[in-house]
């Protein structure tokens, strides 16, 4: 089974505080850690995992600046074999239909059977790149999914909808699909992992490799077209409880039996 | 004058609440924009879905065919790109669901209609339509302009609009299901509960909730034996399933469960929506994280920006001081 995954270096931000740039054009991303999408790392654990189980190769790909470079090498640490960034030049500012332009000319370039995506980034969050890509493509897609059983030349998906529930569905390769998180438990990515892929070679591509012409992606041909950021307004705040550890561990226990939830 | 559809979700028998909060954007789309709002109910046997919608909407269309019975992209796009082809509405609104997520993007760029997904608010922007999205974890918020087209997609984050109430009664109008291809290439096989387990989330008066900040699988038994001193049932967000370090029974949030304890307590809970809108009822929401910009401090009714293993400590003394 071949197989395309395509990552995207993010800022951590769930645990971080983000501040705006002054032209309030983007993030400040001095003080932010940088790393593969969360989404994306699982679907790069499964895509090894198809490939230990049904044979094949794994490819890792992005559309990114150069610093993207460690966590392609990440990838290949885990188990990818090869990985391919294209020149993030003439895709800067792209939308995430820019985005899948791009990586549908990647994904033609060789015979994939599947291609994998994370089904969202934790930067813009948009959960389209994937099922867009499909749409360019041309394939048949699924998003969020859980899990993957191969049949032959067709897959069983699980994706994951609301309360608890799940729907399965078979769909005929190739395919695009996105993966949720908790499909699987992501290896451990050691030091001497990564020292071990140092001096493998990532090529890059440039768009004229991949089908796209000048003009045909970024900032320029977008669909979307941002207004600029801003800090959410504050609304209803929560009234903070102030004081050492002890104190406001009372506090807690008193608005715990207050309130009937017994304690 | 220039439509505005509103595609109803449902899944097993019953509409998803989610519908009526798009149905509030359109209203709302209506007076600020002249929008003609319109719901498009897809299906099989969805005469009734189509009969509730009228009485919310001024138009329902209704699109019925056996093979409409559960939703899938193909099926519902090869119906959605006819019916958007012949009455060319302004926009199209769905919600930000694993329904939404699943249908609209692609169609979106095969009709060449941009959309803006997962979107708090949609508005008018010097007479043109806007979107407003949260990014970077809620800490951000972002305005998004459409580049001009004949027309626009938007899915809506839940919570983000109240759900409507009936207004009216609207006319209800058939639109044929076009004819199939020559093969699917996908299937829907069936449903599969996941959530299934013997501890109930949904019964208990007081949950102790944690998140990421628990950091690690060793500390697991930490929360537990707190959450034991206190009487409360240990419920958790996404992250801490994902690792496996508690069952899928205990997550709250749109994925897991809906909750409705007298009082939740949160740590190490930064405040994603999709937790957030599991927690519901009039009870009293406490949280402690150390982020002081963490979201859940702006759906809390108390916060503690602290250490969330110092709290935990602190409550474990105080209870065993008794």
């Amino acid at each position: 089974m071949e197989i395309l995954v395509c990552v995207k270096r993010v800022p951590d931000t769930a645990d971080a505080e983000v501040a705006l740039r002054p032209d309030g054009r983007g993030i400040r991303e001095e003080d932010l850690a940088f790393g593969i999408n969360e989404w994306d790392n699982y679907a790069v654990e499964e895509a090894i995992r198809l490939k230990e189980k049904h044979g094949g190769a794994v490819t890792v790909a992005t559309i990114g600046p150069a610093e993207s470079e460690d966590v392609l090498r990440r990838c290949l640490a885990m188990g990818a074999d090869d990985a391919v960034m294209i020149d993030e030049a003439s895709f800067r500012g792209a939308d995430p239909y820019g985005i899948a332009r791009g990586l549908a000319g990647l994904a033609r370039r060789k015979a994939y059977d599947l291609v994998l995506a994370g089904a969202l980034a934790g930067d813009d969050g948009y959960g389209m790149t994937g099922p867009v890509l499909a749409g360019y493509l041309g394939w048949p897609h699924a998003t969020l999914v859980t899990s993957i059983e191969v049949e032959g030349k067709k897959i069983a998906v699980a994706r994951e909808l609301e309360g608890g529930l799940e729907e399965i569905l078979a769909v005929e390769l190739p395919a695009v699909l996105t993966i949720q998180t908790g499909i699987n438990e992501p290896r451990y990515v050691s030091i001497m992992g990564i020292r071990k892929v140092r001096s493998k070679d990532i090529p890059v591509l440039a768009p004229a490799d991949i089908g796209v012409g000048a003009g045909e992606v970024g900032e320029n041909a977008n669909l979307l077209r941002s207004l600029g950021l801003s800090t959410p307004p504050a609304g209803a705040e929560a009234v903070m409880l102030k004081g050492a550890p002890a104190e406001v561990a009372q506090r807690i226990l008193d608005i715990v039996k207050e309130r009937g939830g017994v304690a | 004058m220039a439509k505005v559809f509103v595609l109803v979700e449902h899944r097993r028998g019953s509409i998803r609440e989610a519908t009526f909060e798009c149905v509030t954007l359109a209203r709302e789309l209506q007076t600020a924009a002249g929008l003609e709002p319109a719901a498009v109910v897809i299906g099989s046997g969805v005469a009734p879905f189509a009969e509730t919608l009228a009485a919310y909407l001024p138009e329902t269309i209704v699109v019925d065919d056996p093979s409409l019975e559960h939703f899938r992209f193909e099926t519902y796009a090869a119906v959605l790109r006819d019916l958007i082809e012949r009455e060319t509405p302004l926009l199209v609104i769905a919600p930000h669901s694993a329904f939404g997520m699943e249908l609209v993007p692609r169609l979106s760029a095969e009709l060449a209609r941009p959309c803006a997904t997962d979107c708090v608010a949609v508005g008018m922007d010097g007479g043109a339509l806007a979107a407003t999205r949260s990014v970077y974890n809620g800490k951000i918020d972002e305005r998004l302009a459409f580049a001009p087209a004949g027309g626009y997609f938007a899915t809506v984050r839940a919570g983000s609009y109240a759900p409507a109430d009936p207004a009216g009664t609207g006319a209800i109008r058939a639109h044929a299901c076009p004819a199939p291809p020559a093969a699917w290439r996908t299937e829907h096989r069936g449903y599969r509960e996941t959530a299934a387990g013997a501890v109930d989330i949904t019964q208990a008066p007081l949950l102790l909730a944690i998140g990421r900040g628990i950091k690690d699988a060793e500390n697991i038994p930490k929360a537990q034996a707190l959450a034991d001193r206190l009487g409360a049932v240990l419920a958790c967000s996404r992250p801490v399933v994902d690792k496996k370090w508690l069952g899928k029974e205990r997550q709250v949030g749109t994925s897991g469960r809906t909750v409705k304890p007298k009082v939740y307590l949160a740590l190490g809970i930064s405040g994603a929506f999709q937790h957030i809108a599991g927690i519901k009822g009039p009870g009293v929401f406490i949280a402690v994280n150390r982020d002081p910009k963490a979201p859940v401090f702006r759906a809390a009714d108390f916060g503690v920006v602290e250490d969330m293993f110092k709290i935990i400590d602190a409550l474990a003394e105080k209870l065993g001081a008794k």
